[in-house]
């Protein structure tokens, strides 16, 4: 099954996962040190194992890119461990979610690997993504001002979490066959669908990345022009029209005008930043927790908090590197499908990364997405390694490519 | 573990943590840097990595390398480029499908010809196969999915005697000839197809070692086998690369029995 993979490309090697490992092994006996609980001994060893499979187990199955496995495995075991220094309980369900998140992504990969036609398949997921789109309108409950969610049982649901992966496959691929009418309709009606959730930060996502997929089709600075200018017309009447977003500006502009009410959140993010410092206050000797929303939106302040400002700078980095390789891969890739769809997973990322991150250091107006990898969350979890399962599908299937290059050289001649 | 202790180890891994992170992140630098150099490396030791063949334009000689998938027209964005006052901003979309050939579709209507007929929808073109593209002829050279059968009508049309053709055959016609062995030295061995020859031939190019093109009539795959089957290769150049058992031994080579090569590695041993 395994496919002979170049022999003079290097691959980032087993060091680099080794840091990897022993970083979640020191960091989980640290805590175990600190608790003495059986749970996070057991975790101590048993992160570093799910890396290692999600890692090194993977280039078993397919020629894989394996420094973005590494970094996408490094970020996730991060909250894990983030999550499980501050509330246990969230922690240990994170895990779980992402070792269903490495199942996910490895599914996604071979999606993309072995799919010959998508013509149906795409029909079908803007069918199923129209329809999950309605779902929490129809049977969702109104939390922090949108109705974005919807829970079966005991579980909750995000749909918009996973119809970005149907946006991604389906826009590249209609853009890729020069169906621009079906891909413009198909994504203003997610984007709607979105705004009548009151979604606003999913929807600057899909806006962002439905713009970025149409300029890298058609390459026309016009259109680029027009989205920039119907964005900033359209920020222009929601600041004017709605309420919430006028407060939401008001609070970036000014969080200590209400340190208690509207800007009790970003208030208390930015201390607990300043309180970590360039070093950090040290993993579990600091309380983040007192952040409402600690575990999903200002996940990034409490790494900045317990780690410090330079291993803050440390993630910044590797989401860099991420958005980097899924661009070479884009780049690199032979078909237009499959260069839409690596370059619409990387905007994903880096826009996802962007909102979030700008928004806890003040330095955009906050909204709620999830920072990738690292909240709490399964669907967030599950859709963003999926999305790395997109970008791994098509870099395996390069991989493929240059190999058949390669044979066909080293044949030296053709046969007729 | 009492709170004093576990502080000072927490406050010590700090800059664990840091080294480590920092390690992760220069070693993922460093290979990126390392890898994209030998990709490039690699690219030019692949000159045709991602290409399916070339796109002569018939009117200047000048061609251009194809890719899998992509846009024939006139703008900066286009994939093939021509310049022509027919010829639209973007005027035709292409997409080299396995087992089916270069699917050619025109877009908004743009006047496309594929062998001399107007293309109304999608359209296969194959190996030699002559497109027209607002008035600039085109030859197709693939050298990917050769082993595709060229669709039957237009072996039927390539099978037609005459161009005027009333029906009627002479008494000893029992469809084309094939090449007589005793007929060596004939340039052109393919006797039954010389009226069967259209305006403009299928182009078979190749280039000859010193720079000049080569021309020569080959209507489908068929017939290229057939001529191997008797050994009869048509001309000098016609093939540069010969079936394997065609290959002299090594005894018949140009370097006769000693290869310079082994001689050299023989010499050492002695």
């Amino acid at each position: 099954m395994r496919e002979k993979s170049g022999k003079r490309r290097p691959q980032p090697g087993r060091a680099m996962l080794a840091a990897v490992m022993l970083f979640f092994f020191l960091g989980f006996f640290l805590l175990a040190l600190n608790d003495g609980e059986w749970k996070s001994f057991l975790l101590a060893v048993l992160v570093p194992l799910i890396i290692f499979i999600g890692t090194a187990g993977m280039s078993k199955l397919f020629p894989s890119d394996q420094l973005l496995l590494a970094l996408t495995n490094f970020l996730c075991a991060l909250g894990v461990l983030v999550l499980y220094r501050l509330n246990p309980e969230k922690g240990m369900t994170q895990a779980g979610n992402y070792g269903v998140g490495v199942a996910c992504m490895v599914a996604c990969t071979y999606v993309v690997r072995y799919v010959p036609r998508w013509k149906w398949l795409t029909v079908l997921m803007m069918l199923g993504s129209a329809g999950l789109l309605v779902l929490p309108l129809v049977f969702g409950r109104e939390t922090n001002g949108a109705k974005n969610w919807i829970y079966i049982g005991n579980h909750s649901l995000q749909p918009s979490e996973i119809v970005k992966l149907a946006l991604l496959l389906c826009v590249s691929w209609l853009l890729s066959q020069r169906r621009f009418f079906p891909a413009l309709l198909f994504s203003g009606m997610c984007l709607g669908l979105l705004m009548l959730q009151k979604d606003l930060g999913t929807a600057l996502l899909y806006y962002g990345v439905a713009l970025i997929l149409f300029f890298a089709a058609t390459g026309s600075r016009l259109l680029v022009l027009c989205g920039v200018a119907g964005a900033g017309g359209g920020a222009f009447a929601g600041y004017q029209m709605f309420a919430h977003v006028k407060r939401r500006v008001a609070i970036w502009l000014n969080p200590w005008a209400d340190t208690q009410g509207a800007g009790y959140q970003i208030v208390q993010s930015l201390i607990a930043i300043v309180n970590g410092g360039f070093w950090g206050v040290g993993l579990g000797l600091g309380n983040a927790s007192v952040i409402p929303e600690y575990y999903n939106d200002f996940i990034f302040s409490v790494i900045l908090h317990e780690f410090g400002v330079i291993f803050g700078l440390i993630v910044l980095c590797m989401y860099l590197f991420i958005v980097i390789r899924g661009m070479m891969i884009a780049r690199r890739s032979r078909t237009v499908f499959h260069s839409l769809l690596a370059a619409g997973c990387t905007a994903m990322l880096a826009l996802q990364t962007f909102v979030i991150i700008g928004g806890n250091i003040k330095l955009i107006p906050l909204t709620g997405v999830t920072l990738p990898f690292i909240s709490y969350g399964g669907t967030s979890m599950v859709s963003s390694l999926c999305v790395i399962g997109l970008l791994q599908g098509v870099a395996s299937r390069n991989e493929a490519g240059v190999n058949e290059d390669r044979e066909l050289a080293m044949q030296g001649g053709g046969t007729l | 573990m009492s709170t004093q202790a576990y502080e000072l180890i927490s406050m010590l891994m700090r800059y664990v943590f840091v080294l480590i992170g920092l390690t992760i992140v220069w070693r993922s630098y460093r290979w990126l840097r390392r890898d994209a150099r030998a990709y490039r490396r690699e690219m030019r030791a692949l000159p045709d990595a991602g290409l399916v063949g070339e796109m002569v334009n018939l009117s200047t000689g000048e061609a251009q390398p194809l890719p899998r998938e992509g846009v024939i027209g006139s703008s900066r964005e286009c994939d093939i480029r021509l310049k022509g006052p027919g010829v639209e901003r973007s005027h035709a979309h292409f997409e080299f499908e396995d087992g089916k050939g270069l699917k050619v579709i025109p877009l908004r209507r743009a006047n496309v010809l594929v062998n001399g007929n107007a293309l109304h929808g999608p359209a296969y073109a194959l190996h030699g196969t002559q497109l027209e593209l607002g008035g600039i002829p085109l030859r197709v050279r693939l050298f990917a999915g050769l082993n595709i059968p060229y669709p039957a009508p237009f072996a039927e049309q390539a099978a037609q005697p005459w161009e005027d053709d009333d029906g009627e055959r002479p008494a000893e016609w029992d469809g084309p000839q094939q090449a007589e062995p005793e007929t060596e030295g004939e340039a052109y061995p393919y006797t039954g197809y010389e009226n069967a020859l259209p305006d403009n031939p299928p182009y078979d190019g190749h280039y000859t070692p010193d720079g000049q093109m080569t021309w020569q009539y080959a209507y489908s795959l068929d017939d290229l086998h057939r001529a191997m089957e008797q050994q009869t290769p048509p001309q000098d150049q016609w093939r540069q690369v010969r079936p394997t058992d065609q290959v002299p031994d090594e005894e018949e080579s140009a370097y006769g029995a000693e290869h310079p090569h082994r001689r050299r590695r023989r010499d050492r041993h002695a």
